[in-house]
């Protein structure tokens, strides 16, 4: 087979799938049937995308593929080309898509085994749906294409989170989310459309740079493209909606909203590089956003008691170091740690949907002791929380340590600083969800639980082994886009790995141990972060300034536009109920009036002459 | 004497003051419609008189047009006044106050 029925059946099974449960109601209802065939879709993809990996290797810093059909075709002149673009970065990171969906999926036939059918195959739908979109992203020749499937991957996000709809607060959380990152593709939007009327295409080619570098626009285009990253990759201010998020089902939260969807934004920064990187200003502006949503959310992660919302927040500030590291202007350091982010974060999440499948429950303090019952979930969540901080020789370690070389190599103090820091947090709060989730003393439900079946454990298993090994594949990993990455070891990724073995020695120290240190010291800070966290600032914002806003228009509409209106309509009655009296109705007094009527129309003719 | 057009004036307007008394006076629905008729023939012979004296046949001309609308306005106001007769058994002028506001 070649490049371009590999990259139609990786695809184009899936939509298919998705279509078939649609359109013929007993795959859906049944749930099972559904849920198995898209299971089958998932593998057709991620077998077409392991394929085309196997051609990147094999011819690395090519383009692989370049298949592109005309789109709205007009005066013989395309106005947009779709099609696939396959090179070192789409490549790989198709496979990290379709791997972690297919897991994902796996890991959701046992998760959600206790759903009714009609829901289960629903579920199934909508991950079909994903698959697509996200496929359709990752492919993209021009930014056109990618806005389309940036909105769906947006909408599947949508249906998913709300896939519990009858619970008010899983509703509102996907009309949130949905609010947020359409607000923040308006920049998308917004961007492209001045990128098209600057360079007359929809290419983020260096040609098209050049053109929107010299008409003056690159900084402007530029920053309305990093707003609709701010918002799908969850960066500050716009994190809001991530947390909230983590009302769906976990495995959504694993695959969407940890692994794939909210890198849909840092894959925008890695693939339309050459837009931020014709402006000084934009990248500037990525470094220190980025370096403060990974210091923030950090801050935010260690005082949550939910261990979704842990989680939820690390995925922010993963995303912050990501964004940031897109801030110095290569692609290599966001795009490694994007590609080990997303089997660790993956893993995390799913190991903590095991948890919850055993305790029934999201609680961090209905948890503890639960190593011995649940070994392999301890085991892999252990591996992954490694990853995440940074422990020699995990896949975190390689990749979070090429960021803040980079950081420091470019010269960004700040973000660098807020990525020292935020690999100290890091670590301190997985350390403190492990242990208080894996060993202390059980509560009530956690003596209950027990460890998941086969299809929740072998995704596990397959991502702890991902997790671990992926960190040594850098090097080839970069050479796929031609770039150059040596691990060696320098002063940052010592003192960042020393940042985070203290952080787990810390967490070990306050949550660890039996009689744990006194915390209560910051207990202020805790709640001041706690406090700031929480959607209350951004509430009392919102009801301060933009319904304040809103009364004064509404008093202004109420009585001066209304009243405007109702005063003329009150004139009108008063005078009809004044002259109806002139309406006698008898024929006389008409013509008395048509007599009176010529006499002063005579007399004014006569003082006029 | 030879009457001069001041004196078929005189007479045109005596006949519309005439016409316009009695349309304002009668209560009786047909003595109105006679004085209008009466106002209407005033007017008429105005213009006859103004066409005998320049010698121009445009005044005739209007003059003919003026008696076809009467005619026309006579035919509509009868039928109004027998439907009014019909409903009220009386055609009073003073009676009929439907319109009053």
């Amino acid at each position: 087979m070649n490049a371009l029925n590999l990259a139609c059946m990786a695809l184009f099974v899936p939509v298919i799938v998705a279509g078939l449960m649609w359109l013929v109601p007993p795959l859906r209802t049944r749930g099972r049937i559904g849920a198995y065939l898209s299971v089958l879709a998932a593998l057709a993809s991620t077998c077409s995308a392991l394929v085309l990996f196997g051609m990147q290797r094999a011819a690395p810093n090519t383009v692989i593929l370049d298949a592109q059909t005309h789109w709205l075709t007009r005066e013989g002149r395309s106005m947009a080309d779709v099609g696939f673009y396959l090179d070192g970065v789409s490549t790989s990171m198709l496979v990290v898509v379709c791997v972690v969906a297919l897991l994902v999926q796996i890991f959701s036939l046992g998760y959600m085994a206790d759903e009714p059918p009609a829901a289960f195959g629903r579920y199934f739908t909508y991950h079909s749906l994903f698959l697509f979109s996200m496929a359709g992203l990752v492919v993209a020749p021009n930014l056109l294409q990618l806005f389309m499937c940036w909105e769906l991957v947006g909408l599947a996000s949508y249906l998913l989170i709300g896939f519990y709809f009858k619970k008010p607060s899983a509703a509102r959380a996907a009309v949130k989310a949905f609010w947020i990152t359409k607000f923040a593709d308006m920049g998308l939007l917004l961007g492209i459309i001045i990128l098209y009327t600057q360079t007359g295409s929809f290419d983020w080619g260096p040609e098209a740079i050049a053109t929107l570098t010299a008409s003056g626009m690159a900084t402007t285009v530029g920053l309305l493209l990093f707003l609709a990253i701010m918002g799908k990759s969850a960066q500050f201010p716009l994190h809001l909606w991530l947390p909230d998020a983590m009302e769906g089902p976990t495995p959504v939260s694993a695959l969407l909203h940890a692994a794939t969807m909210v890198a849909a934004g840092v894959y925008l920064g890695v693939r339309a590089m050459p837009v931020f990187a014709a402006s000084e200003d934009t990248l500037f502006v990525m470094a220190h956003i980025g370096g403060f949503t990974a210091l923030f959310a950090a801050c935010v992660a260690v005082v949550q008691t939910d261990i979704k919302k842990v989680l939820a927040y690390s995925t922010c500030s993963q995303l912050g170091y990501m964004v940031a590291a897109l801030g110095t202007g290569e692609i290599v350091g966001g795009y490694f740690h994007l590609t080990t982010h997303a089997y660790f974060k993956a893993l995390l999440f799913l190991a903590a949907g095991s948890i919850i499948h055993g305790v029934h429950s999201n609680q961090l303090q209905h948890m503890g002791g639960l190593f011995s019952k649940m070994k392999i979930t301890a085991i892999t969540f252990i591996i992954g929380a490694l990853a995440l901080a940074g422990f020699p020789g995990t896949a975190g370690f390689f990749s979070k340590d090429l960021i803040l070389e980079q950081l420091l190599h470019a010269e960004l103090y700040f973000p660098y600083a807020c990525g020292m820091i935020a690999a100290f947090l890091t670590a301190f709060y997985m350390g403190r969800v492990v242990f208080l989730a894996f060993f202390g003393t059980p509560s009530a439900a956690a003596e209950e639980a027990h460890e998941s079946d086969l299809a929740m454990t072998i995704p596990l298993l397959v991502l702890a082994v991902l997790s671990l090994g992926i960190g040594y594949f850098g090097t080839s990993l970069a050479g796929l886009y031609g770039a150059e990455y040596h691990f060696h070891l320098s002063p940052t990724g010592l003192a960042a790995s020393a940042l985070g073995l203290l952080g787990i020695v810390m967490s070990w120290l306050a949550f660890g141990r039996s009689p744990g240190l006194n915390l209560s010291a910051f207990e202020p800070i805790g709640n001041l972060i706690r406090y700031g966290a929480t959607d209350r600032v951004f509430k009392a914002a919102y009801e301060r300034i933009l319904l304040g806003a809103s009364a004064i228009l509404a008093w202004i509409d109420r009585y001066i536009i209304d009243g405007l209106m109702n005063w003329s309509a009150y004139i009108t009655v008063i005078g009809g109920r004044e002259l109806r009296g002139s309406q006698t109705g008898r024929i006389m007094d008409y013509v008395y009036f048509l007599v009176f009527g010529l006499l002063v129309l005579s007399a004014s003719g006569w003082i006029g002459r | 004497m030879i009457p001069t057009l001041q004196s078929y004036l005189l007479l045109g307007s005596g006949i519309f003051c005439l016409g316009l008394f009695a349309a304002l006076s009668r209560r009786n629905a047909v003595g109105l419609l006679v004085g209008i008729e009466l106002m209407a023939n005033g007017v008429n012979l105005n213009l006859v008189a103004f066409s005998r004296f320049t010698g121009l046949v445009d005044y005739q001309v209007f003059a003919l047009f003026s008696i076809a609308l009467t005619v026309a306005e006579v035919v509509v106001g009868l039928a109004i006044v027998i439907l009014i007769f019909r409903h009220h058994r009386s055609i009073d002028t003073d009676l009929v106050s439907e319109f009053e506001g």
